[in-house]
């Protein structure tokens, strides 16, 4: 269990390297190296070119982004964020690449309750040693 | 490219068997599916030893910790064929969403190639002991890695994005989707076998409801259950010779969504642009287009999809479809209505997915709806998201 006992993340062959970036507090996106397109989850597949030998690598991006749309959590579903109920989570396309979307949780409060298309940073939450996940915060 | 359906009107539905829509049957499912499956056989004028196609979908949409076995929580077509006691030359599962256009597009198929002389098509949905969708695990793989751990989880999280967004964007209210609830309610109440049989929610109930995830409660979701719905299909030729008027499948069209998305995240935009997508062949299929349709059954897992599901078949134009539910425009009491929601819906019968809507197609045309009897030509049935679902469309003669 982690230290706020909300389940963690399991890393694969794929998703490593955004999970070690991860714990330092870096986002990184799989980038394709035919087209630059970059991709989240990371696919097979380039999906912008198609290349199937698109030699994907993982590079840094802001994280900064807009709300597409967002919901206030009442009741999760999962261990863990009981304390933290309720909370808002946002649905977050990034300036890097419009299409390219993150869901995490807003970390303003919930009286914050955003805007559509209302600008956002990116945020971190510390779930484990050598555990984060992306979240959010408003830029007001 | 896009074009008729070339088995169009070759192949009918010629009967049905629907059980009692309860929270928790008091048998395995397997039972109650044989039971319902050798009763629809009847009705459909046949022998158990006539039928020789099976198709289905066992999937059972449930997010949380439960163990599904074939015959207790599920009932897969080979496991209904073995216990019916038939050696079938077709049988065949859907695995995708939209297991009901889904299944029925595999059955056309099946029948129109000559697979299958007499076909059962059937949909057992299950409610497991314990909380529907709730999850005890503390760790997160696979595709659920990118969105659990942040607290993204489960249909209802995945439902109030999009749901959110449209009332953000067009201005719509709580009060529309109370209004959408509260018409699937008053059909589905009007059904026997429905769960909500004679119990129509008054709007005050769903409004003083907690949100779970904002803006959705309880009643925008369809209530899981246990039940079992069969249907026989055969060839438009084979279907004149059997006791009930047939009910002729003109086409279908499914969705395909063409971007790469994480887990149980269904944008707005992507509902809506796989939906326009999938509306078009849909009515190039099929050969007819919104207007020729009068009881055009929309999905309604979620609240929300009535909405949409209108919107991508054309009944109104995009952002507009809270409008004409909020003026009754959806009212099946209203002549001037579109009867979208006229057999219950999911949300009127319980969570038995699109077999609502294309039982009430049948019945409608088949012209065995009883008291609830309209004058229908043609009719469509929808299920699930407009961009991962389907849709299919009846005719009362072959068309």
């Amino acid at each position: 269990m982690s230290i706020q006992g909300r389940p963690l993340p399991v890393a694969d062959e794929q998703s490593a390297p955004f999970w070690e970036a991860a714990a330092e507090h870096v986002l990184v996106l799989a980038c394709c190296g035919q087209c630059k397109a970059w991709s989240l989850p990371p696919e097979a597949v380039c999906t912008r070119c198609g290349s199937i030998d698109a030699g994907f690598e993982f590079a840094p991006v802001s994280g900064a982004g807009f709300v597409r749309s967002w919901t206030v959590v009442r009741q999760s579903f999962l261990p863990g964020f009981d304390e933290d109920l309720p909370f808002v989570l946002v649905d977050v396309e990034l300036a890097d690449q419009p299409e390219v979307r993150l869901i995490g949780r807003l970390l303003d409060g919930v009286e914050s309750q955003p805007e559509l298309d209302e600008p956002v940073e990116l945020a971190w939450e510390d779930l484990a040693p050598e555990v984060s996940v992306p979240a959010f915060r408003l830029v007001r | 490219m896009t074009s008729r359906f070339r088995a169009g009107g070759q192949v009918a539905v010629v009967g049905y068997a629907h059980s009692d829509i309860v929270r928790h049957a008091d048998r395995p499912l397997g039972s109650l599916a044989v039971d319902t499956a050798r009763e629809a056989i009847a009705d459909a004028g046949l022998e158990v030893g006539d039928i020789d196609g099976f198709v289905g979908s066992a999937m059972i949409p449930t997010a949380g910790s439960h163990r599904i076995e074939d015959g207790i929580g599920t009932v897969t077509p080979n496991w209904l064929a073995r216990h019916l006691g038939v050696d079938p030359r077709y049988a065949a599962g859907f695995t995708g969403l939209g297991q009901i256009p889904g299944t029925v597009a595999m059955a056309v198929n099946a029948v129109a190639s000559g697979a299958a002389d007499y076909l059962v098509l059937h949909r057992a949905l299950h409610n497991p002991p314990g909380q529907y969708h709730v999850s005890t695990m503390d760790r997160f793989e696979g595709s659920q890695q990118w969105t659990a751990p942040q607290g993204f989880f489960g249909p209802l999280a995945m439902i109030a994005l999009p749901t959110n967004e449209y009332l953000q964007r067009y201005g719509a209210s709580r009060e529309t989707l109370a209004a959408t609830v509260v018409e699937a309610r008053k059909n589905g109440a009007r059904i026997p076998w429905s769960f909500w049989h004679d119990r129509p929610l008054p709007a005050d109930e769903y409004l003083n409801s907690p949100t779970l995830f904002d803006p959705i409660c309880r009643y925008d979701c369809d209530i899981p259950v246990d039940g079992v719905a069969v249907f026989v299909l055969t060839s438009a030729e084979r279907a004149v010779d059997l006791p009930n008027k047939p009910v002729y499948v003109a086409g279908y069209g499914m969705g395909a969504p063409t971007r790469s998305r994480l887990p149980l995240h269904w944008p707005l935009e992507d509902i809506m642009e796989g939906g326009r997508a999938m509306a078009r062949r849909l009515w190039a299929h099929a050969g007819m287009g919104p207007s020729d349709v009068d009881l055009p059954q929309v999905y309604d897992g979620f609240s929300i999809f009535p909405w949409l599901w209108l919107e991508v078949l054309g009944y109104c134009e995009e952002g507009e479809a809270h409008r004409l539910v909020s003026s009754g425009g959806i009212d099946s009491d209203r002549a001037d209505a579109i009867p979208a929601l006229s057999g219950g819906g999911a949300l009127g019968n319980g969570r038995m997915h699109g077999v609502p809507q294309m039982l009430e197609c049948y019945l409608q045309l088949s012209g065995r709806a009883g008291d609830r009897q309209r004058r229908v030509d043609a009719a469509l049935a929808c299920h699930s998201s407009p961009h991962f679902g389907g849709a299919v469309a009846y005719t009362s003669e072959p068309v």
